[in-house]
């Protein structure tokens, strides 16, 4: 029952002769969607994720010639991608400062019909968590990330990934048996 | 399932994947497309675009120029209109530190009345350089430390101050392979030029003797450019460039066939990722020290720091911004405490993928 992994599967062939134009469009193909919903579930909007990630593919295509390549170019991305959702959240967090509910925590209703009861109550325990363990749980479950490469995307250390990722588990495991 | 670990992991990967397949987004290449396509178009002025352009406003102003001066003919006034006459980048006193190479010249603005009578005379394949006094910029190869992809090395640049035809006075320092920066090389020294002129648009670089030198591919192209940069940064234009030997069209260059005239390759393609205009190495300087220079780098960050030679202990260091990330834009920054002594400047870019440091350009200077 357990979906197997295959968010970032290298469906994309060495191709180190593209251009940056060729490079955009089969780096796009493969991992559009899935670094949209890398997005969607750190930052809980859709609109914003999108934003992000296309911003990401621009600077992509302009550093392509640097890149060469569509696994770097993928790392590349999902850092850019992940770097610019933290900032976004760090200016959330201020912003709900002031306006207490934000908006894009707000799911929609298709979202809430379709969800299960128990994606759900993960979801909502993920909330409760500080950026960071979050980032770290969403590079981990979602992304499929090794504890380097969360390290690497993240620009700390693997011992900050290992502690964000224990303290993480730790406290989602409190809030879960607690609403079960 | 027995391990609770694996259940809790089971779990979160499970649920993380149920979140994430909600979400379906709109196509969104196209717009991502055009927003390429928009950065592209006021952001960078593409320098071959423009090669086209400036080469025909240079011909009409030459021929305005003709018009103008009355009979004299073109014999006598070669040196006026051997290029756009451009003085805005005309360089007299001292060398800027910040003056941008990958500008494209800015519309040429002929001079109509010459000031004084030329003094060179025309050769029959173009005309040549009026003789001058003006610093120029001179290209080396660097080695792009820690950036595996291309050729290895991508072009630094030196000022020097030079009298004489400036382009053929460039060429010679770039022939002699002796920059002031002991990190950069010339391919090219062995070669001699013999002359440099320019005739509708074209600019022809005439070698007594060609670089003996054989190269990969890569790096033959590179040097290439080397030649195409201080030929066109000498003389202010973007046109293309012929290289010969004796007269003789050559068809390869370090061993490597070459396609010819030589156009200018785009600055991201060739510069290092990150220079340093000033302190230029070798150099004196004195407290507070702003340091300056020009970079491509990832979210626009750069790092940076001061070692004194003597005592190998570590003056500053830090992190600096420039002006737009991914982008040959400039940057710069103040070291405010520097004692007398001899330093090195190193500064780097910490590469994303393994936390190298790369792209270094170090320049060593003096505190008086």
């Amino acid at each position: 029952m357990a979906q197997p992994a295959v968010v970032y599967e290298e469906c994309v062939a060495q191709e180190s002769s593209w251009d940056a134009d060729e490079a955009l469009t089969a780096v796009y193909t493969a991992h559009y969607t899935s670094l949209v919903r890398l997005g969607a579930l750190l930052l809980r909007d859709t609109g914003s994720a999108e934003e992000i990630v296309q911003d990401a593919f621009v600077a992509m295509h302009s550093r392509w010639h640097r890149l060469r390549d569509p696994h770097k170019a993928l790392s590349y991305l999902r850092t850019a991608v992940v770097n610019r959702c933290r900032s976004r959240q760090r200016h959330l967090v201020v912003v709900d400062k002031h306006t207490p509910r934000s908006l894009p925590d707000e799911p929609s209703a298709e979202q809430a019909v379709l969800r299960t009861a128990e994606t759900d109550r993960v979801i909502d325990a993920m909330r409760t968590l500080p950026e960071k363990q979050r980032t770290v749980m969403v590079l981990r479950y979602y992304a499929d990330l090794s504890e380097a490469e969360i390290a690497d995307t993240m620009g700390i250390s693997r011992g900050s990934v290992k502690s964000h990722a224990a303290r993480a588990s730790k406290s989602l495991r409190q809030v879960l048996e607690q609403s079960r | 399932m027995t391990n609770p670990d694996d259940q809790f992991d089971e779990l979160m990967r499970r649920s993380l994947h149920d979140e994430a397949e909600q979400v379906q987004p709109a196509d969104g290449l196209h717009q991502i497309q055009a927003r390429v396509r928009d950065q592209h178009k006021p952001a960078v002025r593409r320098p071959w675009l423009l090669t086209a352009g400036a080469a025909v406003v240079g011909t009409a102003a030459a021929i305005g120029a003709f018009t103008m001066l009355g009979n004299d003919g073109p014999a006598t006034k070669d040196a006026e209109v051997a290029g756009p006459a451009d003085s805005t980048k005309t360089v007299t006193g001292p060398v800027p530190a910040s003056q941008l190479p990958t500008a494209a010249p800015a519309t040429p603005e002929p001079t109509l009345a010459p000031t004084e009578a030329p003094k060179v005379a025309p050769t029959p394949r173009g005309k040549v350089e009026q003789v001058t006094s003006k610093a120029v910029p001179v290209y080396w190869l660097g080695k792009t430390a820690g950036v595996d992809t291309g050729a290895g090395v991508r072009l630094y640049r030196t000022w020097a101050q030079i009298k004489g035809r400036p382009a053929y006075e460039a060429l010679r320092l770039m022939t002699s392979g002796k920059s002031v920066d002991p990190d950069y090389s010339s391919p090219w020294q062995g070669s001699a030029v013999s002359s440099v002129t320019r005739a509708d648009g074209l600019i022809t670089v005439d070698f007594k003797v060609l670089p003996r030198q054989q190269l990969a591919p890569a790096v033959a192209n590179m040097a290439a450019q080397q030649l195409v940069y201080t030929v066109q940064g000498a003389m202010d234009v973007t046109g293309p460039v012929q290289v010969t030997v004796q007269g003789e069209p050559v068809t390869r260059l370090f061993g490597v066939d070459t396609a010819q005239p030589l156009s200018r390759a785009q600055a991201l393609d060739v510069q290092a990722f990150i220079w340093v205009t000033y302190p230029e190495n070798g150099t004196i300087v004195r407290a507070p020290l702003k340091v300056s220079g020009i970079a491509a780098a990832h979210e626009a960050s750069l790092n940076y720091r001061i070692t004194a030679n003597k005592t190998g202990q570590l003056i500053a260091e830090g992190s600096t911004q420039t002006t737009e990330a991914y982008k040959l834009t400039p940057y710069s920054f103040t070291v405010t405490k520097l004692p007398a002594g001899e330093y090195t400047l190193e500064i780097f870019e910490i590469s994303m993928e393994d936390g190298r440091q790369t792209s270094t350009d170090t320049k060593t200077f003096y505190v008086r």
